[in-house]
């Protein structure tokens, strides 16, 4: 995998003449709720060569473009640790003059690579709203294949990707009429995978050692993908589902040894003392009524009223977490509004200090990347949003985004809903 | 009986005065005490000595019966039951998918279930791996597992297996028949076999010190097999006809496994010699039928039929509802064919602990066995019989006083 980054350094080299012209900025006079400390009332925030030079009350540089920050409040940028950003999403059924569908994506592809999915011009509309880092996986499926970790500056593929691939994603979920139709086949389906993985590498490494009388292994991309996740290479993220989702994410992980993150766990306050213990990377999904699969099966059945009070269950899951003291980051699971589904969970009583948290630092250590980037510090990256007013108050308007230091101002767009503002 | 809370943290428990059916040796106990000492029953008889500082509780009027078995439930499973996308598909395990907060749990305990054998649905010639659960409610979903049972896994023969060609159009899945059920079950013992020589080559080469060596493929599906070869697995095989019982003995007997239970076998009383020769137990309705041709040709005495030639019955719910008056179901086998009552006892503890390979532990109320007890207001199988209260391993999973009193809070 280190060498693949090396590689995308490589591609990404013509970017590295236009950082060194980048303008130095300084935004000046604002509030800045740092995250790493306590926030700073008519602070400076300077950003050099796409990173956060300093911040303080000190006077701007020369050389910066000071911008006037005065009624604005900075914070990092938003980071979406699990949706769909820049990824096509199906288009209503029979919605007229729609555009024709994407492919669907393959259900069973752990080699599939979300990136050869991206469509860089979707992934704006995140921007917009104040997500400047995003991982991205289509929803479908059950092993969607391989997420990529995005920062979004510019407007092109090779700007946005930070990491990739990112981690190899289970959904534990089932397919209607192919296996794994139960979540008893999508359990043995990941065991039978990762065995599946360190066998080819075995194979592999036998023949490389020596080849000759040995017949040249048979090429598998999704086996080679396994083998990555069973070596320890990758992490698998697990969308967990029910509450023991969560459990059976860990299972996998004592099984086989391999490292293992959690997305969506609409229940997972539930298993607060496990994932605590356990120190489990949890990505909090914000999607709370996502739409459902009619159960399916001859012992198959829906129970409306248990549906709705796990919706209702949901949207104070992350309160509860945070009572009970769990780490947790938020993210869109694919919902498409995010900063909407924050808002909610705002308004089920998680305090808004702890949701912008889990939408910044906490995300960043969620997917282990707090070291470049989650907070406004010396050396991180310059992933910043400017706000109106309060941050994720729902009068609050993202006025600019700067992604490794590029500033983007939003397009003041009518609401989606009702019209009128 | 309110107070009973108390019990969940006694290290010794005595329950006194009742009349207790052990549904062991010792038959029926008229004013009898049940020691338990944390959790295991250390004594049972008419005269014990209670030690001092125990817990005691006065049952004098009510019966104690060992906790119910059911050898055939779908109860507290996550999602879809069958894996029905395969005709084979003997790597996947109930044990992934248990949902310990079903109130069917909690529900069946107050019918004295305190053990289930939850299985995979009867899609597959070979389905998945059942789970031998224990009703320890409010825990999570690694406390509802019997450590101490061994596996176990479905077969099915018949009409679902053949009609559950769910699979995308143009991707037919075989078997059609029940000719084809056949074939399927020997095709996979025959590649199980196989897969079994061919580790055992690998792990004779190994030990030979041969170099560069890969291992073979690690099959979860064949390995589950090749170990319902080796009888570390049991089989719990669904079926309705003489003819396909028949069937599956001889194939058994063929390839060199053994049937642990015959499933609803409602055409067992056909052919009871034959299921009790082979050593196979079985798990039938009291008087469930007629819901499918194949289940048409059945008699309520089908239960002591076969308990008369031999076989090991059991009664069992396949339902929810059904579960929760398994004592009932167990009635009908003394009103249908005249089982005694306490062979009809049995249908609903001890025969299914040995059906389940858990006897050693559970179904009968004997000195070593964990306190799972069904208390009664009167004898289980008479009309007006209600369960008072319920114990797992000695703890109070169900209490009657309690859950109306909560009722009435509300």
């Amino acid at each position: 995998m280190k060498a693949r980054t090396l590689l995308l350094l490589a591609l990404a080299a013509p970017g590295l003449a236009r950082a060194e012209r980048e303008p130095v900025v300084a935004v000046v006079g604002a509030r800045i709720v740092t995250l790493s400390g306590a926030p700073i009332e008519a602070g400076t925030l300077v950003m050099r060569g796409g990173l956060i030079e300093s911040v303080g009350t000190q006077a701007a540089p020369p050389d910066a473009r000071v911008i006037e920050g005065k009624g604005l409040v900075l914070t990092p940028g938003l980071i979406d640790g699990f949706g769909g950003t820049g990824l096509p999403a199906a288009p209503p059924r029979g919605a007229p003059g729609a555009p024709s569908p994407p492919p669907t994506p393959d259900p069973l592809a752990p080699e599939a690579d979300a990136l050869d999915r991206l469509r860089p011009a979707d992934a704006l509309k995140a921007r917009d709203d104040g997500v400047t880092t995003a991982l991205a996986i289509p929803r479908e499926g059950v092993l969607p294949g391989r997420s990529v970790l995005l920062n979004l500056s510019g407007e092109q593929a090779e700007g946005m990707v930070w990491r990739q691939p990112f981690a190899l994603h289970v959904h534990m979920t089932s397919l209607a009429r192919r296996y794994p139709g139960s979540l008893m086949g999508t359990m043995a389906m990941v065991r039978q995978g990762l065995l599946d993985g360190t066998r080819y590498r075995l194979e592999w490494a036998a023949y490389e050692k020596q080849p000759a009388g040995r017949k040249r292994p048979r090429y598998d991309a999704s086996l080679r993908a396994w083998a990555e996740v069973a070596a320890g290479e990758l992490p698998v993220m697990v969308t967990a589902q029910a509450e023991n989702d969560v459990r059976r994410a860990l299972s996998l992980a004592d099984e086989f040894k391999v490292r293992v993150l959690v997305a969506g766990a609409p229940q997972a306050f539930r298993v607060a003392d496990l994932v605590k213990s356990r120190r489990l990377p949890l990505l909090v999904s914000v999607n709370f009524d996502p739409p459902r699969a009619p159960a399916g099966g001859p012992f198959g059945g829906s129970d409306e009223e248990r549906e709705r009070e796990e919706i209702a269950e949901a949207e104070r899951n992350p309160a509860e977490l945070h009572k009970a003291g769990v780490a947790f980051a938020l993210v869109s699971g694919h919902a498409p509004r995010f900063l909407a589904g924050v808002q909610k969970a705002i308004e089920r009583g998680l305090p808004r200090e702890a949701a912008l948290r889990a939408v910044t630092l906490g995300a960043a250590e969620a997917l282990g990347i707090a070291d470049r980037t989650g907070s406004l510090e010396k050396g991180k990256m310059a992933n910043v949003v400017a706000w109106s007013g309060d941050p994720l108050a729902k009068e609050a308007k993202v006025k600019m985004v700067f992604v490794d230091g590029q500033l983007y101002e939003p397009d003041e767009r009518p609401e989606r809903e009702g019209g009128t503002r | 009986m309110s107070g009973l809370a108390l019990l969940a943290a006694a290290r010794v428990l005595a329950l006194t005065g009742a009349t207790v059916l052990t549904g062991g040796p010792a038959g029926t106990i008229e004013k009898g005490t049940v020691l338990v000492t944390d959790g295991v029953i250390t004594a049972v008889g008419p005269a014990v000595a209670v030690p001092a500082g125990a817990t005691v509780v006065d049952l004098a009027g009510r019966f104690v019966m060992p906790g119910i078995i059911d050898a055939h439930s779908h109860t507290a499973v996550e999602g879809n039951v069958n894996e029905c996308t395969d005709a084979v598909t003997a790597e996947v395990r109930i044990a992934d998918v248990l949902d310990h907060r079903d109130v069917n749990i909690y529900r069946q305990l107050a019918g004295g279930v305190t053990t289930a054998n939850v299985l995979h649905g009867s899609c597959n010639a070979i389905g998945g791996q059942n789970a031998v659960v224990k009703y320890r409610w409010g825990q999570g979903p690694e406390g509802l597992v019997f450590k101490e049972a061994p596996r176990g896994v479905k077969f099915a023969l018949g009409e679902n297996p053949k009609r559950a060609n769910v699979r995308a159009p143009g991707t037919a899945r075989w078997p059609a028949t029940r000719m084809g059920v056949e074939a399927l079950i020997r095709d996979t013992f025959l590649r199980a076999r196989h897969y079994r020589d061919e580790w055992a080559a690998y792990e004779r080469r190994r030990k030979a010190g041969a170099a560069g060596l890969v291992p073979p493929r690690r099959d979860l599906r064949l390995e589950l097999v090749r170990d319902v070869l080796d009888g570390t697995v049991l089989v719990h095989a669904h079926c309705y006809r003489s003819d396909e019982i028949l069937m599956l003995i001889s194939l058994a007997e063929e390839l060199g496994f053994k049937i642990r239970t015959f499933q609803h076998v409602l055409e067992g009383y056909k052919v009871a010699t034959e299921i009790a020769r082979h050593g196979a137990g079985a798990s039938t309705f009291s008087d469930w039928w007629a819901y499918k041709m194949e289940a048409w040709d059945a008699v309520p005495h089908n239960a002591a039929v076969m308990a008369s030639h031999g076989v090991r019955v059991s009664l069992n719910s396949d339902s929810n509802e059904l579960a929760r008056r398994l004592y009932w179901e167990a009635a009908k086998a003394v009103k249908y064919g005249g089982a005694s009552e306490e062979e009809a006892l049995k249908m609903i503890t001890l025969n299914p602990a040995w059906q389940l390979g858990v006897d050693r532990w559970v179904g009968s109320i004997e000195a070593g066995k964990h306190a799972d007890l069904a208390v009664f207001n009167t004898h289980p199988f008479a009309p007006d019989a209600r369960v008072e209260m319920t114990l797992v391993e000695g703890q109070v999973m169900f209490d009657r006083a309690k859950d109306v009193q909560a009722r009435s809070a509300r």
